[in-house]
C-alpha cells in the first residue's frame, strides 16, 4: 500500500486543463521533486492533495484512507503539511508564537528549542516573523510544518527568493527532515541545481500531467524531456548548476 | 501587565468622575460607558478577530430588544427578571450570530469589503424590519422599560437614582473589559491574531477557521447584546435606531479614532467622541459633525492604529507577548506538553 496515492486526478478551469489524469504513488519515507514550468499544474495539484480544491475526477489517497473532498484542517489534522510558494507565516507575531501556534495542533510533545536550533532562529525566536529576511521567512515556514508533526510534507518552491548558499542549506535541511525524522517529502521547485542536491526521484511536469519520471542523471539525459519540455539547446537548466560553487 | 494598570487607572478616573461632575453628565456618561462596551465587542471581532462588521448594532439592538421583552413581561408575565432579561439578551444576540456567521464564514468564506457590506446590508433589513414590526412597537419602539432590578439574598433594588446606575454599569464593564483582556493575551488572542493576518495557513496547520470565527463573532455578538440591554434600561425605551445603519457606523468611527487593535483606546474612543459631540454641538450645531469627519480621517490616513492606540502603544509597549519563549540558548529543554487550544 502506498503512503500517497492520487489517482487520476484531473482539475479544469473553464476550458483549461490544469492536471490531467494525474497518477502517482508516494512510498512512505519518500523524497521526491516534482518540476515543471509555470502553469503547468503543480500548484493546482498541492490544492488536489490538500483540500483547497476538489478534483473533477480521480482520488487522494493518504495512508489507505480516501481523503478526496475534506477540508484543508481535516486533510492537516491527518498529518499534512503545506508549505506555499510565497511564505505563510504570521507577520504579527514572534518567531517563536508562530511555532506555538504549529505545535498546538501536534499530538506528541516537541521540544521548540531543538526546532528553533535546526532551522536557525534561535536567536530570531522573540523577533517579529513580519520583520525577517525572505530566507528567514522560508525557513520558518518549514519550521511550522515541523512542530505541526506531519507525516507528509508538501513544499511549495521552498528556496524562491534565496541565495545560493541559503539554498543549499535548505536543501540539507530538507534531506535531514526526510532522513532523520522520517518525513515523506514532495517538493516542486524551479531551481534544478537544488533539485540535483537533494539527490531524489524526479517527475517532470507539464501540461497537467507526467511527462517523465527518473533519477536527476536519467531526466537530465532524457531526448524527450530536453527536446519537449527544455527545448532543443544542450545548454538545459538541467546542465547547470550554481549549487556546487 | 502595563496594559492592565492604565485599565486600572482609567476606570478609577471614570469611577471619581460623578464626584465633580453633575447628576446630568453622569447620567451622560452612564451611557457613553454602555457605548464604550459597544465599541470594545466591535474591537474585539475587527481588531482582534480581523472580521469588519459593519453592522454591529444590530446585536446591541438585538440584545435591547429582547431585554425589552422580558423585563416588561411581554414573554411571560412572572417572568420579568432583569437577570434573565441580560443573560436572555446576549444568549439571543450570540445565536444570531452564530446564524448569520455560519453563512458568512462557511466555505471559502466572505472576508474585506464584501463582509462590510453584507453584515451593513442586513443591519438595515433589520431595522426595516423593526420598524413594521407592530407587536414590538413598529417604528416607535417600546416604551416603558424598567430599570434593572437588583435582586440578592431576597432583597431587590431598582436602579432608578443616577449615581448607583453609573456604578453598577461602570463596574459591569470594568468586568467585561478586563475579562476580554485577559482572554486576548491567552493563546485564544495568539489564534485571533494568526487568523486575521493568514487564515489560510491558520487551516492547514488543522484548525478550523470557521470555528475561530464563529466564536469570536458570537462573544462580540454577546458583549454588544449586553450592552444593548444596559442601554434600554437607562432611556426606557427601544427602538429601531438601536439596530441599524446609523449606530453602527458610529461604532465603527469611534473605534477607529480611538484604535480598533486596543480594547481600551476603543472603549474611550466612543466615550471621547460621545463627550466631544455633546461639547461641540452646542459650539458647532450640526457642523460638529465635520469636526468628527476630519478626526477620523486623520486618523485612518495618518494615525491608522487609532488616535489613543498610537500613544497608549508607547506607553505600554508595541508587542504583548503571550507566550514566553523558551530559557537559555544552546541547552535545548526537554520536550514539553502543550495546553489543549479553544479549538479543539
Amino acid at each position: 500500500m502506498s503512503f500517497l496515492s492520487l489517482n487520476s486526478l484531473s482539475k479544469s478551469f473553464g476550458g483549461l486543463k490544469a492536471v490531467d489524469n494525474f497518477s502517482l504513488e508516494l512510498a512512505e519515507g519518500s523524497l521526491n521533486a516534482l518540476v515543471g514550468p509555470n502553469g503547468c499544474g503543480k500548484s493546482t495539484l498541492f490544492n488536489l492533495i490538500t483540500g483547497s480544491l476538489t478534483p473533477d475526477n480521480g482520488s487522494v489517497v493518504f495512508k489507505g484512507d480516501n481523503i478526496t473532498g475534506l477540508s484543508p484542517h481535516q486533510i492537516a489534522r491527518l498529518g499534512v503539511g503545506r508549505k506555499f510558494q510565497v511564505p505563510a507565516i504570521f507577520e504579527e507575531l514572534s518567531v517563536f508564537e508562530n511555532l506555538i501556534i504549529a505545535a498546538r495542533k501536534n499530538r506528541q510533545s516537541i521540544s521548540l528549542p531543538a526546532l528553533l536550533n535546526q532551522i536557525k532562529l534561535w536567536r530570531e525566536q522573540n523577533q517579529l516573523a513580519g520583520e525577517l529576511a525572505h530566507g528567514q521567512k522560508q525557513w520558518l515556514e518549514i519550521g511550522i510544518l515541523l512542530a505541526q508533526g506531519p507525516s507528509l510534507i508538501l513544499l511549495d518552491e521552498p528556496t524562491a527568493g534565496m541565495t545560493a548558499s541559503e539554498t543549499r542549506e535548505t536543501a540539507n535541511l530538507i534531506s535531514m527532515i526526510n532522513r532523520d525524522q522520517k518525513i515523506t517529502v514532495l517538493v516542486i521547485e524551479h531551481d534544478i541545481a537544488f533539485i540535483e542536491y537533494l539527490d531524489c526521484p524526479l517527475h517532470v511536469m507539464s501540461k497537467g500531467q507526467i511527462l517523465k519520471s527518473g533519477s536527476f542523471s536519467e531526466i537530465r539525459n532524457d531526448d524527450e524531456v530536453k527536446e519537449l519540455y527544455f527545448g532543443r539547446s544542450q545548454e538545459t537548466p538541467l546542465m547547470g548548476s550554481d549549487i556546487h560553487a | 501587565m502595563r496594559n492592565s494598570i492604565i485599565g486600572i487607572i482609567v476606570f478609577s478616573v471614570l469611577a471619581v468622575c460623578p464626584l465633580f461632575v453633575g447628576s446630568y453628565w453622569t447620567g451622560q456618561l452612564t451611557n457613553y460607558l454602555v457605548y464604550g462596551l459597544l465599541a470594545i465587542s466591535l474591537s474585539l471581532v475587527w481588531g482582534y478577530g480581523g472580521i469588519l462588521c459593519f453592522g454591529q448594532a444590530m446585536f446591541f439592538g438585538i440584545g435591547g430588544y429582547v431585554m425589552a421583552v422580558f423585563t416588561k413581561g411581554m414573554i411571560y408575565p412572572d417572568l420579568t427578571s432583569s437577570y434573565i432579561g441580560l443573560i436572555a439578551a446576549m444568549a439571543a444576540s450570540s445565536l444570531f450570530a452564530v446564524a448569520l456567521g455560519y453563512f458568512l464564514f462557511a466555505g471559502r468564506g466572505i472576508s474585506g469589503a464584501y463582509l462590510a457590506i453584507i453584515t451593513l446590508a442586513i443591519a438595515l433589513v433589520l431595522e426595516r424590519l423593526m420598524s413594521n414590526w407592530y407587536a414590538l412597537g413598529g417604528y416607535n419602539g417600546l416604551l416603558n422599560i424598567p430599570p434593572i432590578k437588583l435582586v440578592l439574598f431576597g432583597l431587590s433594588y431598582e436602579l432608578w437614582d443616577i449615581v448607583p446606575t453609573f456604578y453598577i454599569i461602570l463596574g459591569l464593564v470594568a468586568v467585561i473589559y478586563f475579562a476580554v483582556t485577559f482572554l486576548v493575551s491567552t493563546p485564544y488572542g495568539l489564534l485571533l491574531t494568526a487568523i486575521r493576518t493568514h487564515p489560510d495557513r491558520l487551516s492547514f496547520l488543522g484548525y478550523s477557521v470557521l470555528n475561530i470565527r464563529l466564536s469570536v463573532f458570537a462573544l462580540s455578538a454577546a458583549i454588544a447584546g449586553l450592552a444593548g440591554a444596559l442601554f434600554v434600561t437607562l432611556d426606557g425605551f427601544a427602538s429601531p435606531t438601536l439596530i441599524g445603519f446609523t449606530l453602527s457606523t458610529e461604532a465603527l468611527i469611534w473605534v477607529a479614532i480611538g484604535g480598533k487593535e486596543m480594547l481600551l483606546a476603543a472603549f474611550l474612543g466612543a466615550i471621547f467622541t460621545r463627550v466631544a459631540e455633546s461639547w461641540l454641538s452646542e459650539i458647532f450645531g450640526d457642523y460638529w459633525i465635520l469636526i468628527l469627519g476630519i478626526a477620523f480621517m486623520i486618523s485612518v490616513v495618518l494615525l491608522p492604529k487609532g488616535l489613543l492606540a498610537t500613544p497608549f502603544e508607547k506607553l505600554i509597549g508595541k508587542k504583548r507577548r503571550a507566550i514566553p519563549p523558551p530559557p537559555a540558548e544552546g541547552d535545548p529543554s526537554p520536550a514539553r506538553p502543550l495546553p489543549p487550544t479553544p479549538d479543539q
